[in-house]
């Protein structure tokens, strides 16, 4: 009879692997979403000038403690014509494949929870699936706020995923596997995947924006036009759930997937000879990533509904596209180096961002010709 | 052991699937049926798993799950919610559809019994090349008919949207205090 470690039966190690994962993952989600709460807090006070919480503990440490005690000791409230199973059901529809996602993270060498041969489409699935419960959230409130919010919410989440999962396939190209393991090994050097891919870097950068529901892109819980959006009738800790766990559990398995596909993930100075030193790089990268977020969420406005949909389908897909098509092309015209590759995406990136006012003011001046003529002819018809 | 326990999982994704399958038909409301039909096809994704096709089953979950249950969850936030009288409506051919349903199953049930000693082949882990390989080369021909028929449905999506009645009303007029910004 085979004998695991610690003297177990292989298969009983396995179930007590798997509790043990599990344990960890769900005390890693609740302290970085706590952590990443207060930072957010935090950050945003000072680049707008204020204190930010400061009473509770050391510099307000124990804010966020605080607040989560609260969420839990909460009544949990439930309005009278809400859809009970369903109610019950969306927050754990949502949470779920967050928690699932943490599996394939590649955090240091001895640290990976299963090296999947499909590491990044497996993480693509998962991502889709969360707006399953985002929508259910916004039907079963029986609330027009919450509906309007879960519908905006499936359309701006299909939509901006697909330019995600192309700018991942350009990545994905070049570095010629899907295990998150292995595009990890491939960046051993300082010269990691930004350099080659930063149009990639800066298109999958917008679209996990989008995806995780984060400013300027947080359409579907708009607080100045639905309330809360899908989260109105949400109190106590399925609102805490749904938002808090699941909003920054999202952002670091987001961040994640960008570090190891552009930052060379768990690669840095003595990684070679203390392997478990590859948590602290990472987790430096992933942080200064959601760095990246809070202050695009501090600095950026909220774009309208149409101005999202029309940034998505009529500039981000056809970038993406053409970034796609010019990679795989140079990739099989010169498949000993990545220079060209590296050249076309700096070209690419500088023209994108040289021409996307142009195109907009473009847009706009259109759109606005064509309604001052639908106005002229509603007068004359009047 | 280890095969028992794939026999036992096997038998738990059978059940699930069949039960949720028998959901989604019998259940009154559209949306229970929905989420009960993402739950089949999860487990089916499960299956997939189970046969060492990981690939497969991870472009099940997306495309199903993800994209296809969540359009119909969009297209069900738009009928009214009575579900009674319309589903009264529909039960009144349950006979008919046992019938059919029973004829279509005849044929399933014959060809999967005469498998009983089929020998199951496992691929050797890592299924990703063996089908990029089948669909970009032993069958190219019938993956670019799949995708010119997938154009040529969404062309008639956009047209079908297109398509302005000449008896169409006008759009509302801006007011002058609000510009268009």
């Amino acid at each position: 009879m085979p004998v695991g470690p610690f003297g177990l039966d292989p298969l009983l190690w396995a179930i007590v692997r798997l509790l043990i994962a599990v344990v960890l993952v769900v005390a890693l989600i609740l302290n970085s979403s706590l952590l990443l709460i207060y930072l957010e807090r935090k950050i945003q006070a000072v680049m707008q000038d204020r204190i930010g919480p400061y009473h509770t503990g050391p510099f307000g440490l124990l804010q966020t403690f605080a607040d989560a005690l609260k969420l839990i000791a909460k009544e949990d409230v439930r309005a009278g014509h809400t859809d009970v199973a369903f109610f019950i059901a969306a927050p754990a529809l949502v949470f779920t494949p967050m928690l699932a996602s943490y599996v394939v993270l590649p955090f240091a060498p001895p640290l990976v929870g299963a090296d999947l041969n499909i590491g990044l489409l497996y993480l693509a699935t998962l991502g889709s699936m969360g707006v399953l419960g985002i929508v259910i959230a916004g039907w079963a409130s029986n609330n027009k706020y919450a509906l309007v919010g879960g519908l905006r919410s499936a359309g701006q989440l299909i939509s901006y995923e697909v330019p995600g999962i192309l700018s991942l396939v350009t990545a994905v190209l070049v570095v010629g596997s899907l295990s998150m393991v292995k595009i990890t090994e491939t960046q051993t050097g300082p010269l990691v995947n930004l350099f080659v891919l930063p149009l990639a870097f800066a298109t999958y950068l917008v679209s996990s924006l989008a995806e995780t529901n984060r400013t300027p892109f947080d359409l579907p819980e708009a607080e100045s036009e639905l309330v809360a959006g899908y989260l109105t009738e949400y109190s106590g800790m399925r609102w805490g759930t749904m938002l808090a766990l699941t909003e920054y559990g999202n952002v670091v398995v987001v961040c994640s997937i960008m570090t190891t596909l552009w930052l060379g993930g768990w690669n840095g100075p003595g990684v070679a000879a203390l392997p478990i030193l590859g948590v602290v790089w990472f987790t430096l990268k992933v942080y200064a990533l959601i760095l990246v977020f809070m202050w695009v969420r501090a600095t950026l406005p909220r774009l309208r509904i149409d101005q999202l949909m029309s940034f998505c389908w009529k500039i981000l897909i056809p970038t993406t596209l053409l970034n796609l098509a010019v990679t795989a092309v140079l990739l099989i015209a010169f498949p000993s180096t990545l220079v060209p590759v590296a050249i076309a995406n700096w070209i690419l990136l500088v023209a994108f961002i040289v021409l996307l006012p142009v195109v907009q003011q473009r847009r706009l001046r259109q759109l606005r010709k064509t309604l001052r003529a639908r106005t002229a002819a509603a007068g004359v018809a009047s | 052991m280890l095969d028992f326990l794939g026999l036992v999982v096997f038998a738990i994704f059978t059940i699930m699937i069949v039960g949720a399958g028998l959901g989604v038909v019998l259940a009154n409301r559209v949306t229970t049926s929905a989420l009960l039909m993402a739950f089949t096809f999860l487990n089916m994704a499960g299956m997939f798993v189970l046969l060492g096709a990981e690939t497969i089953a991870a472009f099940q979950v997306l495309i199903y799950v993800g994209a296809i249950t969540v359009l119909i969850l969009y297209g069900v936030m738009f009928t009214p919610q009575t579900p009674r009288a319309y589903g009264l409506f529909f039960q009144k051919q349950t006979p008919w559809g046992a019938v059919l349903a029973a004829l279509a199953a005849l044929p399933v049930i014959v060809v999967a019994f005469s498998f009983h000693d089929a020998k199951t082949v496992a691929p050797p882990g890592g299924d990703l090349n063996a089908l990029a390989i089948a669909v970009f080369n032993s069958f190219a021909f019938p993956f670019e008919v799949a995708s010119v028929l997938l154009l040529a449905a969404m062309v008639g999506a956009i047209v079908l949207v297109k398509r302005e009645s000449p008896a169409a009303p006008p759009a509302a007029p801006l007011r002058r205090s609000e510009p268009p910004r």
